[in-house]
């Protein structure tokens, strides 16, 4: 259950609450097969009915009725049963519980307030009367943009509203136990159940704010270049493909590898991936600088310590269309891979490979994925496209014209973060200080925390821009 | 006057009666009626990987060929082509060494072990293996006996776009493809042209011309694009001075160079489509000559050269030699830096 709600990261449109209430309903089995099957037939209207009171009340008849004493009194503590665990439970944690849901209530208002929820309302009534109206598709790229925006809007309004009705629903248990006198352990799990998934979730949200960028609700492009290191740095460049495919399939997100350079003896010299999935690009933008591994080599015969690079880049995943960017002929150097020799008739390779620079700013892309030329010069002018919509967003320019050339900074200069597997375990960002020594989840995708720690330093940042925090 | 060459493939081949030249259907297109396990393909799969590796830079020592890297791309696409769901088995290549479940394939697994074996050892261009190629935004079927179609060639269809973008009159004419082998030209050049343009192509190798004949029907432009057999002018005699442009992509490699070349193409292509005798321009001056009496005034040609040396040649042949004839004569570059074309208008 905790996989499907992470993966909910990044599509919020659906998540979280109905899982919650799935999560009720399995845990609830147990308790007696026929109040399973009870709820089961008339589960549907009750996951879309956002009222809770229905299901506890017939459970607690039931409960009642069937297990003859299930409930632990506060008056009479021991009524035969020696349910001690549960008792224990109760008396325990009750209070903290209580605590708990008061803290997520708040939490629950805070976000509700600084989302400008009336804003909202007021921009989906606006955004529908656009959406209704009947010239909506005489520009079809407009009208795409606008049933975008009321998705958007419609989804944030529905998440602020489920993080309402769950919050509520666990306040309800608590009143419910406390009208009751007595306790009943199963219903408070779950609220202690549905507490920790909101808390996730209200995470979750917070960070989705920092995601402001204008690309960052995009998929994302990863290329991964081995560093100078040789084999070490090959396999070190293949170790975080992996990593960063392992992390997107945590989140869902769809993935392709397109392409791969493989290494002489192990590893990769550079991989491209493609992530497509919602604000892909915007938990990925911070992963964008170099990588260095410490480690005792499995290449070097010595076995001593070796350091080595590898440089990830990340470019969001713009639709095809979507740049509505005119590069200018003359500011482009196109050129494709010949090795050498004379071409034409006189060579069959596939070398289709396309290189485009673009010659006031320096910045160059290259696609080799594709099997024709043509399609690999449309692919690495959409990419240079993509790449120098970053960069004058970074520069904050309005136009490519007016990005300036020499500040364009190598594209994977600054080294952004350590993985020492020997003397010692560690993974530490340098921008961020975030560490952990848990390396191996780190390399399985365990990459939340970090990313989650740059785009608050990224956010703190930008509100105080003189780092006087 | 369209030849008897079209006509429903079926299966793998079919032999035309008229020429009895047999068209080999591409992998890609081919029915995925074999069946394996994705164990069995994956073992495959690992030879086929071992075998490219132990290549290394041999053959890009030897003669300029491919290396092990290059090798590996084309594997993929070998892959790509010849699985119905490539995807799930390029992506997960971790997970599937002990999977016996079915996979449907084009070809059977004997068939795929022989048809890398004489990629790599025979030096069969990868091309001719799967039987197409990808070309511009075509996928074209390809076979011995037929040029497979060069990426510097994609170049010329921008060229004719452009001189197609200053004069509107050029959409609505007739088009010639001279030596059309695949038909790549005459069937790139047939899609942006309007509603009334047409091409011929031609070619004076049977094989070439029931290929292009295939590639022309499989992009349905059967209408548009005639494919005519016969040496250079000879099928166009009809409408001399018809044409309102061009094209042609000739043998211009020197008779002397043929030898040097690397394996896939001095061993595999054929000679007929790359050899343009001592000098390598034969063709290309029988090109220049004939191409005043073709074209209608204004009208656009694009020639394919060997590069620097032949261009600026034949620039400078046509300025001299044909003084008035034509004007705008330029040379033009590939992606490489390298003159590889020369284009011109005819006088008015």
């Amino acid at each position: 259950m905790e996989i499907v709600v992470q993966s909910s990261v990044g599509q919020y449109s659906k998540p979280f609450h109905s899982l919650a209430r799935n999560r009720i309903m399995a845990a609830s089995v147990p308790i007696t097969r026929v109040t399973a099957m009870d709820r089961r037939r008339e589960g549907i209207s009750q996951l879309t009915s956002h009222s809770f009171f229905p299901a506890i009340r017939r459970i607690r008849a039931m409960h009642k009725s069937i297990t003859s004493c299930p409930t632990v009194s506060f008056a009479t503590p021991d009524v035969g049963v020696s349910n001690t665990e549960t008792r224990e439970w109760a008396m325990q944690d009750f209070y903290t519980l209580r605590k708990d849901v008061e803290t997520v209530l708040e939490r629950v208002q805070e976000i509700r307030a600084a989302a400008g929820l009336k804003q909202l309302q007021e921009d989906l009534a606006a955004l529908e009367a656009v959406a209704a109206d009947s010239s909506l598709w005489d520009d079809r790229a407009k009208a795409q943009e606008t049933l975008q925006a009321l998705t958007d809007c419609k989804d944030k309004l529905k998440l602020l509203c489920d993080f309402k009705t769950q919050a509520d629903d666990a306040e309800t248990i608590i009143k419910l136990t406390e009208e009751m006198d007595s306790i009943d352990s199963v219903f408070l799990q779950e609220a202690s159940g549905i507490i920790k998934e909101l808390n996730k979730a209200l995470d979750r949200f917070e960070l989705t704010q920092l995601l402001s960028g204008p690309y960052d609700k995009e998929g994302a492009v990863i290329t991964i270049t081995a560093g100078a290191g040789g084999t070490d740095a090959q396999d070190w460049a293949d170790m975080l493909l992996r990593m960063y495919v392992r992390w997107a399939e945590k989140q869902r997100y769809k993935t392709k590898v397109v392409e791969k350079s493989v290494g002489e003896e192990a590893g990769i010299k550079s991989a491209t991936v493609e992530i497509d999935g919602r604000y892909a690009y915007g938990y990925l933008s911070g992963e964008k600088g170099t990588h260095r591994i410490v480690r005792q080599s499995p290449f070097n015969s010595k076995g001593l310590r070796q350091t080595s690079f590898t440089g990830i880049e990340v470019m969001p995943l713009l639709p095809e269309d979507s740049t509505n960017v005119e590069i200018p002929e003359e500011d482009l150097d196109i050129s494709f891979t010949r090795a050498g020799g004379k071409g034409g008739q006189n060579v069959n390779k596939v070398e289709t490979a396309v290189r485009i620079t673009h010659i006031p700013t320096g910045v160059a892309v290259r696609c080799t994925e594709e099997r024709s030329q043509l399609a690999n010069k449309i692919k690495a002018l959409s990419r240079l496209k993509a790449k120098l919509l970053v960069i004058a967003e970074e520069q904050r320019a309005s136009e490519i014209k007016q990005i300036r050339g020499d500040t364009v900074k190598a594209e994977w200069g600054q080294q952004i973060r350590n993985y020492v597997f020997h003397p010692y375990k560690l993974v530490k960002d340098v921008r961020t200080a975030y560490e952990t020594s848990d390396i191996t989840s780190v390399m399985d995708g365990e990459l939340d925390p970090f990313i989650k720690a740059y785009l608050k330093h990224k956010y703190s940042l930008a509100a105080n821009p003189s780092g006087l925090t | 006057m369209r030849l008897s060459f079209i006509r429903p493939i079926s299966c793998c081949s079919v032999s035309s009666p008229a020429t009895s030249v047999k068209l080999q259907k591409p992998l890609f297109l081919r029915p995925p009626t074999f069946k394996t396990t994705i164990s069995d393909l994956k073992k495959w799969h690992l030879w086929a990987k071992s075998l490219t590796c132990s290549v290394g830079s041999t053959f890009l020592e030897l003669d300029n060929g491919p290396d092990s890297e290059l090798l590996l791309r084309e594997l993929n696409w070998l892959v790509e082509d010849a699985i119905q769901t490539p995807k799930s088995f390029l992506q997960q290549p971790h997970k599937n060494y002990n999977d016996n479940s079915s996979v449907s394939i084009r070809a059977s697994l004997e068939q795929l072990y022989m048809l890398w074996k004489q990629r790599v050892e025979e030096r069969r261009p990868f091309q001719y293996v799967v039987g197409c190629e990808h070309w511009r935004d075509l996928v074209l079927s390809v076979q011995e006996g037929v040029l497979i179609p060069r990426p510097e060639t994609e170049l010329i269809v921008d060229l004719v776009n452009d001189a197609i973008k200053e004069n509107e009159e050029l959409r609505e004419g007739l088009w010639a493809d001279l030596g059309t082998g695949s038909g790549a030209l005459a069937i790139g050049i047939a899609r942006i042209l309007g509603s009334s343009g047409r091409v011929v192509a031609t070619d004076l190798s049977p094989v070439a011309a029931a290929v292009a004949s295939y590639n022309v029907q499989r992009y349905d432009l059967e209408e548009k694009v005639h494919v005519k057999q016969g040496s250079w002018f000879e099928p166009l005699r009809d409408n001399e001075g018809e044409f309102v442009g061009l094209v042609s992509n000739p043998p211009y490699i020197p008779s002397k160079d043929i030898g040097g070349l690397q394996a896939e193409v001095g061993r595999h292509e054929p000679r007929l489509a790359l050899d343009g005798g001592a000098s390598g321009m034969n063709d290309l001056i029988h090109l220049c000559d004939g191409a005043f009496s073709m074209l209608k005034p204004g009208g656009f040609f694009a020639f394919e050269t060997n590069g620097d040396e032949q261009s600026k040649f034949l620039v400078h042949y046509i300025e001299t030699k044909k003084q008035g004839n034509f004007s705008k004569v330029k040379m033009v570059s590939d992606f490489a830096g390298i003159q590889r074309f020369i284009t011109g208008f005819r006088g008015r």
